[in-house]
């Protein structure tokens, strides 16, 4: 009979349609579980977390950032901090009954709430025996003396210090100012005030969401391209007038360089000369070199890191790329991706992968995860990294960045003065930048400095990163 | 012969058995304290501890699906061995879960059971022979249409849908017993026009059309009971009304042409209702995007999507979740408690019970002796397996979500019965197969 036939194949259909729930119900539970079981709506972990003491989070050499203090039957957490403002608030986060959490709190939730799947056993005896079970610890890279004293440079001004240990990608500082009260997101109206202050934007992460313009100190990159590409060698010279012509627009420099070769354009920071060359490079070759030092990606930090981004598409044409080879035009960077930038100058060219978090401990002091360090990208060779070094070390020596310079210690380091001059605002000042590291011979740090609209890079940002890298040298 | 099918059927229900009792000791384990007094409802004011309650009415359950597998083999039944194990499996785990969820909802849903279990016995007692039942093909019309109009003028609306009659102490849900009788209008129409429907008897364009004498019903049928379902609100059950309806209308025929016009109509019902209906339009537009209504309109589906995010593979353990957190989890979102607590490895399982129960039940369409009986098992079995389809698919948001109930595992009095109902029909036309009575 034809009609079997009809009804096999419409077993055949019932059948597929419930193997399509099976994959679908497996694609929500294993791809999409993690984040559902995880958002911050669901309700769930909230109540989970209220019978768990949360892990505590130690700087690098044990000073607690983080713990939960035990007060009758709740638990309650508790920041460091100085004078009612946290210098780790950005980093280390928040956890909040009302708003949720924010950083590595966020995170590293399941960690430090002992959730994670190697957990399970662990937690099946504390129910068994009724004990309160307790999450486990981190301990990050930072130095809570080296935040201490960038927090203190920055002294209240809008802006953000990126220390690296080059060698391994170890972040050793990172601050954000303005920061906030960590202990205080839940009092009354602390929130509404934190998310309506839009000038001062305190809980924006500066270091690693501050989109800002590069300025000269992004001729680090655009010199490694174009000795890379080999479009200058670095003993080419150029007459430098004091300003560029491109396609009738009139380019000003800071003052006429005369003769200028790559490492005196570099230490006197001669836009004419990054702007000629950049043009020479062209468009191709400046976004391979910005992708090349990692600048377009977000290293995977456990905070948020916002992408650097050059021009759109549309608006490439040439004056604006001789403008991005100098770090204006629509060029816009974090202070992290230059700190790493500068890292790959300091390393031989290699950049290695950032991290926050070195260890994840037991309570009794047991690691159960310890970060390895490892190459993330090679942005250049060591012969180009040398080079550019040279000009840095230049620049500090007998250029415009000696204000940075520290007795006794050959560092190399990058100005920038970033003009944010618009129609609107004529008279703003411009953000003052400093990338370098130090000792030159042999790095043990890396500094990237932004202070907004504040005055030149020499002037402002050299002395905060010099304060820094000498802190992170003597003070160990 | 059928001592050797119930000795089977008797050693899979004893499975069943253990897996309720494991069931009840893993609650029983995870909260201890709740053995407070616990007062029946229907009981007259009886109070008993609750852990007697919990295990009272589930040595009641496995004994009546018991009770009735030795009184098949005394009654020389020759159903399938394996169709009321499985039942029996969903059952123990709806129970556990309404143990879990609303303990006050598993005595209601024990009563209900009892009555399912009794239609069970009625039905393959009584009706053995199902022959006779293809001639009364417009007593069916009628009654599903009147049963269908009630509750438009005398019922009551729950859940957003007004598909409910109110009889003092039972509330019934008329819809879910036209399902069947749908069915089995389908197949003794089908069974006696099938021939006519597949080759046709005029052409229009060079395709093969059949009068409208003999496409006339069935189309009539499937239009009123749509505009019904749509004036109740019910979309769950239109939809199913209309996927049995193809699928039925495919067996019969095999002509690909009428699933395809029943798809283009329906997508042009579809489109029609988006624009025309308020409800309709809110549930597909909380289906494509629930994040913007989170508050509102979509918290019922991302709770359900939190819990089964948050039961991982091997799931959180029974009574370790925290399922009550879905509004009417109970009823339409239990499969997604389900999967908070047993995992996806749990959910899985349950989809391959039904698989099982499909495949038996079509494994039994297949051996039928005629074509009403086959379209019937065919029929019976489809309605199953794509009721079953489209909740799961709702509350996991594969398609949007329409409040339909888990064959045998939600709280639903009328469901329940009449999916033992359902299962009685399946089982009677298996014992055909069989060799029936004589012999």
């Amino acid at each position: 009979m034809e009609m079997k036939h009809n009804i096999k194949k419409l077993g055949y259909f019932l059948l597929c349609i419930f193997v399509l729930l099976i994959l679908y119900l497996s694609y929500l539970v294993l791809q999409q579980g993690e984040e559902l079981a995880t958002h911050p709506q669901n309700r769930r972990m909230a109540a989970r977390e209220a019978g768990i003491i949360r892990g505590t989070i130690f700087d690098r050499k044990g000073v607690v950032l983080a713990e939960t203090k035990w007060l009758g039957e709740r638990g309650k957490r508790v920041y460091l901090t100085e004078n009612h403002v946290s210098p780790f608030a950005h980093v280390v986060g928040y956890v909040s009954e009302k708003y949720g959490s924010a950083g590595l709190e966020a995170s590293f939730s399941k960690e430090l709430l002992g959730l994670t799947d190697a957990d399970a056993l662990e937690n099946l005896l504390d129910k068994i025996f009724n004990r309160t079970p307790r999450g486990h610890d981190l301990v990050l890279t930072l130095d809570a003396s080296l935040q201490r004293t960038a927090w203190q440079a920055l002294n209240g001004r809008r802006g953000a210090v990126v220390a690296l240990d080059p060698k391994t990608g170890a972040v050793l500082a990172m601050v954000s100012s303005p920061a906030f009260d960590s202990n205080a997101i839940d009092q009354a109206g602390v929130w509404s005030r934190l998310n309506r202050d839009e000038e001062n934007a305190p809980l924006l992460n500066r270091s690693t969401q501050g989109a800002y313009p590069p300025g000269s100190a992004f001729k680090i990159v655009t010199g490694s391209g174009i000795l890379a590409r080999q479009t200058a060698r670095p003993a080419d010279t150029i007459q430098c007038p004091g300003y560029v012509v491109v396609d009738g627009n009139r380019i000003a420099d800071n003052r006429a360089h005369g003769k200028v070769d790559f490492i005196k354009a570099l230490a006197l920071s001669c836009n004419t000369y990054f702007a000629r060359e950049g043009l020479k490079l062209g468009w191709d070759g400046l976004v391979h070199t910005f992708n090349q030092f990692g600048l377009n990606q977000s290293p995977a930090l456990g905070i948020p890191v916002r992408p650097g981004t050059l021009a759109v598409k549309e608006r490439r044409n040439r004056s604006q790329l001789a403008e991005s080879s100098f770090g204006q035009g629509d060029t816009l960077i974090s202070p992290l991706h230059m700190a790493l930038a500068c890292s790959a100058i300091a390393n031989n060219g290699v950049i290695m992968k950032p991290f926050l978090v070195k260890e994840v401990c037991k309570p009794d002091g047991k690691a159960v995860r310890v970060t390895e360090s490892s190459i993330w990208l090679t942005a250049t060779s060591p012969e180009v990294a040398a080079l550019v070094k040279e000009g840095m070390i230049a620049a500090v020596n007998w250029g415009t960045a000696s204000p940075a310079a520290i007795r006794g210690v050959d560092v190399a380091g990058k100005t920038g003065t970033a003009e944010t001059k618009t129609d609107r605002q004529p008279n703003s000042l411009p953000h003052a930048w400093f990338v370098g590291f130090a000792p030159a011979n042999d790095p043990k740090v890396v500094v990237a400095v932004v202070v907004e609209k504040s005055g030149s890079g020499s002037r402002v940002a050299a002395p905060i990163a010099r304060e820094v890298m000498a802190a992170a040298l003597f003070r160990r | 012969m059928t001592a050797n099918l119930r000795k089977e059927e008797r050693s899979l229900l004893y499975y069943i058995s253990a897996y309720l009792a494991v069931g009840v000791i893993t609650l029983y384990l995870g909260e201890p304290e709740l053995n407070r007094v616990y007062q029946l409802s229907l009981g007259g004011g009886i109070k008993l501890p609750f852990w007697w309650f919990v295990i009272i009415l589930s040595i009641g359950t496995m004994l009546g699906f018991w009770l009735i597998s030795v009184y098949w083999r005394l009654a020389g039944f020759r159903c399938d061995p394996f169709l009321m194990p499985i039942t029996a499996g969903l059952t123990a785990l709806g129970l556990i879960f309404l143990f879990r969820l609303r303990p006050q909802y598993a005595e209601r849903q024990f009563a209900w059971l009892l009555i399912g279990l009794l239609a069970l016995v009625l039905i393959t007692t009584l009706m053995r022979e199902l022959d006779w039942l293809a001639d009364y093909k417009y007593i069916y019309v009628a009654a599903g249409a009147l049963l269908l109009v009630l509750p438009i003028f005398f019922g009551q609306e729950q859940y957003g849908a007004r598909s409910w009659l109110n009889l003092g102490i039972l509330q019934i849900q008329p819809s879910e017993f036209v399902k069947i009788l749908l069915v089995l209008f389908l197949a003794s129409f089908l069974a006696e026009n099938r021939r006519v429907l597949a080759t046709g008897s005029d052409q229009i364009l060079g395709i093969s059309i059949p009068g409208i004498r003999e496409y006339g019903p069935l189309v009539v049928m499937w239009g009123i009971s749509l505009l019904i379902l749509v004036f109740q609100k019910d979309l769950g059950t239109a939809l199913i009304y209309f996927c049995t309806f193809l699928a039925m209308v495919y067996a019969a025929t095999a002509r690909m042409l009428y699933v395809l016009i029943g798809l283009v109509l329906f997508f042009l019902g579809g489109t029609a209702a988006y624009h025309i209906f308020d409800h309709v339009r809110s549930r597909v537009d909380i289906w494509l995007n629930p994040w913007p209504f989170l508050e509102g309109k979509g918290y019922q589906i991302i709770q359900s999507l939190f819990a089964l995010g948050s039961g991982g593979i091997f799931g959180s353990g029974l009574g370790q979740g925290m399922p009550n957190l879905i509004p009417a989890v109970h009823t339409d979102f239990i499969f997604s408690a389900i999967v908070e607590e047993l995992g996806l490895l749990g959910g899985c399982a349950i989809l391959v019970l039904y698989m099982c129960f499909i495949f038996r039940g079509l494994m039994i369409a297949l051996a039928a002796r005629n074509d009403f009986a086959a379209l019937t098992a065919t029929g019976l079995t489809a309605l199953m397996g794509l009721q079953t389809f489209i909740i799961i698919a709702g509350v996991i948001k594969l398609l949007p979500m329409t409040g339909v109930t888990l064959p045998f595992i939600s709280y639903g009095g009328s469901s329940l019965v009449a999916n033992f109902v359902l299962l009685g029909m399946l089982l009677n036309i298996s014992h055909e197969v069989n060799g029936g009575n004589e012999t």
